[in-house]
């Protein structure tokens, strides 16, 4: 086991370094093959009033005027180690783990990546919680009702929910409760949860909601899937006939392994959504990961996109290695798979 | 024009209803109980005018501003805003109205002495004058303000140069981070701890203006961190920082340092102020529909979805105020791509363009109205005129074509048209353009570039311009100070065309207009001063080079608790933060 | 499907277990799979809805301008005497809905709705297809060869997918369309934004592609008729493209027919959030993104583009599900 563990956790390191070597290529790589010159580029962060005396500050200071392997080198070298900047009068201090710093708010990166850090967490924990939920039970209802009016009906509104498009639902719900039938009134503001944990869960609602209704049709028509193909296979079959009760059957020996691949994906999907979801947050306006993301995207402030790209990564390695981890401790077979 | 005998009539109406309240005793007297006021009242009055101390003034902006510190900002309304916490040697008069665009001394105590040629400006200090922690504030604060915000793109590199463009060797200091050297840049000299010169290059009669941009307010050299010093900024102003927190909030509270003899501009009525950034733009607006909040900081006016509901509430309508933006948007045609190069091509745009439709596209009326000159009635040195007048601004295709007929293009042809495509607004006007246009024959390529590169790489870019035939670019513009100079400098003086980052998009390069803006900007006689800067005005829509658009407006809410509110031009149409009190 | 983001369906229907060849039936019985499979899908009449309304909508997708044309539609064309000037919305009820315009008209412009979701058609459909296409080819030919090499190319390539599946995609793809904006590789404008839009899209979810082609050829690699193959002298390359190939038709039809509605709201999503399709050309997700600012003057605008979008990947989930189950009885 601890040699499983170490090589998944080095492979999930390694995993790491290529996504920030990717993201660094899509901004500093990618332009220069499109034709731009680290000039331009550097001029992007200057401010609105550019003269080349403060673009090449900007050029020195961003490290741009370095061939591009150094340039990723010390990207990554700040990140374990930290780094020093020159800012004024007195030396600033970056501590490890520093993503670089903003030339165009004159922030650092992470303080900010880690400010936002709640606002995506709370949508995404308290969606991915409602369709895991309703997601499995529709899916398990339907694929043993199979043919009835209620697993019709069910993968009908399955269908739908993984057929719109988040930003259509989302505003609909946003407008209808806000202006049509004002319920919320006010409109949806994130409220942090140590101030006010009713008003945090009060405000998520809508948007936990919207979120969770794609996630939910997409998990029930899985999980109907998953558990209609187990129930056909020959271990059931077994299980029956060692005249196992039905509720035994299904409990202890279908849904275990209907769900064994609907975990896998929940760690995939909840992993991309701790990273930011994009859309949801640009709908509602939370000021989370995704939608800081957005905005940084199209300020061209480059440091804070790498810092939440690689952060998004991040948790999108990590809940994969969890939940690969997870499946190892219990079933010793997948370590030498 | 229609739009001034609105105001005129509404001016009239607006006063009539003081008259009316005055002898009713109602909310318009000293009390600063607040009130509803008319449409548009703030844009020639003050309402709910008040000399009550007291109070919370809370602030609130969708958006996080540049930078608090007044020497790295080029916000417009963080120059409102930082007269709270940071004075200056010159600042606006916070009063209604066209008296809003007069500079009035604040550090100093008078306006600065200029030697004749208008290239030597000399302050002298009021007496008593003390930062926050008490200590008494030099010439020698100033200067280094000057040079940090100026001189230190390393560490400051938000604000504006025009002191580093102007001074005297401001091409070589290196600013007080690199050169340690605390004599600092030459040019700026101070002779005593209360007298401040500044030395400069070319004549500058406009001085007095610069003298108003923050980057003039006081900061110690000991409590300077550089990009730091936003998080514990020393006030010399009537409020001081109580709190601040990064990109989120602040809280500001009396200095009791501050003298109010020394400072006549400022009543500074609150007792304290607070500001809270990253708002979403809809819950600022129903927050001041509630009346929650005194005031939005960004000062531009409510968001498109709350629009409407303001303007169909009769209760609401009259708590706006519809105010120029001190802003023209308006399209540069460069003079190097063809068929630009020819004048006649030039008119063919000018009158072919359906302004209306494009006033239309933007938002309508309460977000500007076609526009004839580059300067806007809000800035000190419009002078009136159309040079190509339409019916109701729609555009004549047939003079159009006239024009492309003399142009040789009799059938029209083919451009580009580049806007920025964050920039909604602008994006709505060009396809206006572009569906105009069409009617004349002249097929425009829309191309759009983020704002964060459109001067950089692309539009400011002459080389990208060229290979590019952007023969058409949207721009806007507003004016750093509110003088026809401050306006039209950048914009179309032949040495504001810069390899990358200009804003000379249309590459004029007129000797007419540059002996002009060169010879207006050395004669120190205001009123003499002004009527150049019409006359440059006309000069470059003569050459047809800048099709001015829209005249920006916003449309402003003044919640009922907000008392003594009135628009500054100074500052862009927005509300004066100087002058400003609550209810509450 | 792919792309496991909030646009779009999850990383679930890429695992190989989902799609299931036909293989093993066309030799039980006399009838070709082919046959069998139609006479199931004509059965499923949601499936054949869905497939009809798929035909009609590429019809007018690629016959968009000739439609414009012989209807006098255009989108870009400006009717501001519809647009009450203070609002900025549409005159009358319905979103200005009339017997000229018959979805009404947009807020601000006045420009005719119907023609704009014509005009939006093309390119929502273009940008889907071009992207299913260019991660099918590369799906497929990484599926096969890892799949039938196996050895180090296998891990080599199954190490690269799983990389590829670590990526945050549509942060990925926000950046990359904004970092290209205009003038790239001498390509400018709409031309431009469409192919970046068919790379990204496409090129980064190759691997859910790739992953179920490697699975049905490693289970297909050592079928008896390969193993004939192989054993009358047949080289790797023959036995690729000329048995194995035909074999994995089946998965792979099924599998990029559900790509496509994924791929249709990712190109909305990014149109969404303005680094997608710019306008003035008409896109239904940069529709979406205006109805936003105008939705307390016309509500109504939002829910055209929404449900074109609604009615496209609808019809193309259900031609899709309707294709696997006809091709995969197991799973019906």
């Amino acid at each position: 086991m601890a040699a499983y563990f170490i090589r998944r956790v080095f492979g999930a390191v390694l995993l790491l370094l290529i996504v920030s070597a990717v993201t660094f290529a899509i901004f500093f790589l990618v332009p220069r093959l499109a034709g731009q010159t680290m000039d331009q580029l550097a001029a992007q962060y200057v401010g609105k009033d550019a003269n080349p005396d403060s673009v090449a500050a900007v050029k020195k200071n961003l490290g741009l005027d370095q061939p591009l392997y150094i340039q990723y080198w010390d990207f990554i070298r700040q990140i374990v180690v930290g780094a020093d900047y020159q800012f004024g009068p007195e030396t600033t201090r970056c501590d490890a783990p520093c993503f670089g710093y903003s030339f165009r708010r004159h922030v650092e990166v992470w303080p900010q990546i880690v400010a936002r850090v709640p606002i995506t967490f709370s949508l995404a924990i308290g969606a991915a919680v409602i369709w895991l939920v309703s997601g499995v039970a529709t899916g398990v209802v339907s694929a043993l009702k199979r043919g009835s009016f209620l697993d019709r009906f069910f993968m009908s509104v399955a269908l739908a929910g993984v057929s719109l498009p988040i930003f259509f639902t989302g505003m609909l719900a946003l407008t209808t409760l806000t202006v049509q039938w004002p319920i919320w009134s006010d409109g949806i503001n994130y409220v942090p949860f140590t101030e006010n944990p009713g008003e945090w869960a009060w405000n998520l609602l809508v948007p936990w909601c919207s979120l969770a209704f794609l996630y939910s049709a997409l998990y029930a028509r899985l999980t109907r899937a998953g558990m209609l193909e187990t129930m056909g296979e020959d271990f059931i079959r077994t299980a029956r006939a060692k005249g196992l009760k039905e509720s035994q059957v299904i409990g202890k020996h279908g849904l275990r392994a209907a769900l064994t691949p609907i975990v896998t994906i929940f760690g995939m999907d909840f992993g991309l959504l701790l990273g930011g979801a994009v859309i949801t947050e640009t709908v509602f306006s939370f000021d989370g990961m995704g939608k800081y993301a957005i905005k940084s995207v199209q300020d061209n402030d480059l440091p804070i996109v790498m810092g939440v790209t690689l952060t998004a990564a991040f948790f999108i390695v990590f809940c994969n290695l969890l939940v690969d981890l997870v499946y190892a401790a219990i079933d010793p077979r997948v370590r030498y798979s | 024009m229609k739009t001034r005998k609105a105001t005129l009539l509404v001016a009239t109406t607006v006063v009539l209803a003081l008259g009316a309240s005055a002898c009713g005793g109602s909310d318009n007297g000293k009390g600063g109980k607040g009130g509803s006021g008319t449409k548009d009242a703030a844009l020639t009055s003050i309402v709910n005018k008040s000399d009550k101390k007291g109070g919370t003034v809370s602030f609130e902006f969708s958006d996080e501003p540049d930078s608090l510190d007044p020497g790295n900002t080029y916000y417009g309304w963080v120059q409102n805003f930082a007269r709270l916490y940071g004075r200056t040697l010159t600042s606006f008069k916070p009063a209604a109205g066209k008296e809003g665009l007069k500079v009035v001394p604040d550090l100093a105590e008078s306006l600065g002495k200029p030697s004749a040629d208008a290239k030597t400006w000399t302050y002298t200090l009021k007496k008593g004058l003390k930062f926050e922690d008490g200590t008494p504030i030099t010439s020698k604060d100033v200067k280094y303000a000057v040079e940090r915000s100026n001189f230190a793109p390393e560490a400051l590199s938000n604000g504006p140069t025009y002191f580093k463009a102007h001074l005297i060797g401001g091409d070589k200091y290196q600013g007080p981070y690199k050169d340690k050297n605390p004599a600092g840049i030459a040019s700026i000299e101070t002779p005593d701890d209360h007298t401040i010169v500044f030395k400069l290059k070319n004549a500058f009669a406009d001085f007095d203006y610069l003298a108003t941009f923050s980057q003039t307010a006081p900061v110690p050299r000991k409590a300077d961190k550089g990009a730091e010093y936003v998080k514990k900024m020393v006030s010399s102003g009537p409020y001081k920082f109580a709190s601040y927190e990064e990109g989120k909030a602040a809280t500001l509270v009396r200095n009791p340092q501050w003298d109010p003899k020394t400072d006549p501009i400022r009543p500074a009525l609150p007792d304290k102020i607070t500001i809270r950034f990253g708002v979403k733009q809809e819950t600022v607006d129903n927050n001041l529909i509630a009346d929650n909040i005194t005031v939005d900081g960004a000062g531009t006016g409510v968001a498109p979805a709350t629009q409407p509901k303001v303007l169909t509430d009769a209760k609401l309508q009259k708590q706006t105020d519809n105010p120029y933006a001190g802003a023209t948007s308006y399209i540069g045609l460069n003079v190097n791509v063809a068929p630009f190069n020819n004048i006649e091509c030039r008119k063919a745009v000018q009158w072919g363009i359906d302004k209306a439709s494009v006033a239309a596209a933007q938002g309508g009326a309460p977000k500007g109205d076609p526009a004839t000159t580059l300067i806007p009635p809000s800035v000190a040195g419009y002078t009136k005129f159309d040079l190509y007048p339409t019916e109701g601004h729609k555009g004549d295709v047939a003079k159009a074509k006239e024009h492309l007929k003399k142009c040789g293009q009799p059938n029209g042809f083919s451009t580009n048209l580049s806007a920025r495509s964050d920039r909604p607004a602008e994006m709505a006007m060009a396809t206006a353009v572009q569906a105009s246009l069409k009617k004349i024959g002249i097929t425009a390529e829309i191309k759009s570039f983020p704002a964060g590169k459109y001067f950089q790489n692309f539009a400011g870019n002459p080389s990208y311009v060229h290979a590019n035939k952007l023969g058409m670019i949207m721009t806007a513009w507003g004016a750093d100070w509110p003088t026809g100079f401050g306006f039209l400098d950048q914009i179309v003086n032949g040495s504001a065309i810069k390899p990358s980052g200009g804003n000379n998009v249309q590459e004029l390069n007129d000797p007419k207009v540059n002996k002009l803006l060169n010879e207006g900007i050395a004669t120190t006689d205001t009123a003499a001063r002004e009527k150049v800067w019409g006359e440059v005005d006309k000069a470059v829509i003569e050459g047809a080079t800048a099709v001015p658009l829209v005249y920006r407006k916003n449309l402003l809410l003044r919640p009922q608790s907000a008392t003594n509110v009135t628009i500054t031009e100074a500052y862009l149409g927005m509300y004066d933060y100087l002058l400003m009190g609550s209810a509450k | 499907m792919t792309a496991p983001i909030e646009t779009t369906g999850s990383a679930a229907e890429a695992q190989p277990e989902a799609v299931l060849t036909g293989a093993k039936q066309s030799q039980i019985e006399g009838r070709s799979l082919g046959q069998i499979a139609w006479a199931r899908f004509k059965r499923d009449k949601l499936a054949v809805a869905g497939g009809v309304v798929v035909l009609l909508l590429v019809l007018l997708a690629v016959l968009a301008k000739p439609i414009q044309w012989v209807f006098g539609l255009d989108p870009n064309a400006f009717n501001q005497d519809l647009i009450d000037p203070a609002l900025l919305a549409p005159k009358g009820a319905w979103g200005g809905m009339s017997w000229d315009h018959p979805l009404g008209v947009d807020p601000q412009f006045g420009r005719d709705i119907l023609a704009r979701i014509i005009e939006g058609s093309w390119v929502s459909l273009l940008v889907a297809g071009g992207a299913t296409v260019l991660s099918v080819v590369i799906g497929v030919v990484m599926g096969i060869v890892a799949g039938f090499y196996g050895g180090w190319v296998d891990t080599v390539i199954s190490r690269m997918m799983d990389t590829f599946l670590a990526f945050p995609l549509l942060l990925f793809a926000i950046s990359l369309s904004a970092t290209l904006q205009d003038g790239a590789f001498g390509l400018s404008g709409l031309p431009l934004r469409i192919s970046v839009l068919i790379f990204v899209i496409g090129f980064f979810s190759w691997p859910y592609m790739g992953r179920i082609v490697r699975a049905q050829t490693m289970s297909l690699r050592n079928r008896e008729f390969v193993e004939a193959a192989r054993s009358l002298g047949a080289r790797g390359p023959f036995i690729l493209f000329r048995e194995l190939l035909p074999n994995l038709v089946a998965p792979i039809l099924v599998y990029a027919t559900l790509l496509i509605p994924t791929n249709i709201l990712f190109e909305a999503g990014l149109s969404y959030l303005g680094v997608g399709i710019a306008p003035p050309q008409a896109s239904w997700g940069g529709m979406l993104t205006t109805a936003v600012d105008t939705y307390q003057a016309d509500p109504q605008y939002m829910f055209v583009p929404g449900l074109a979008i609604f009615i496209t990947v609808l019809a193309f989930n259900l031609l899709g599900d309707g294709l696997r189950d006809a091709l995969d009885p197991r799973s019906k």
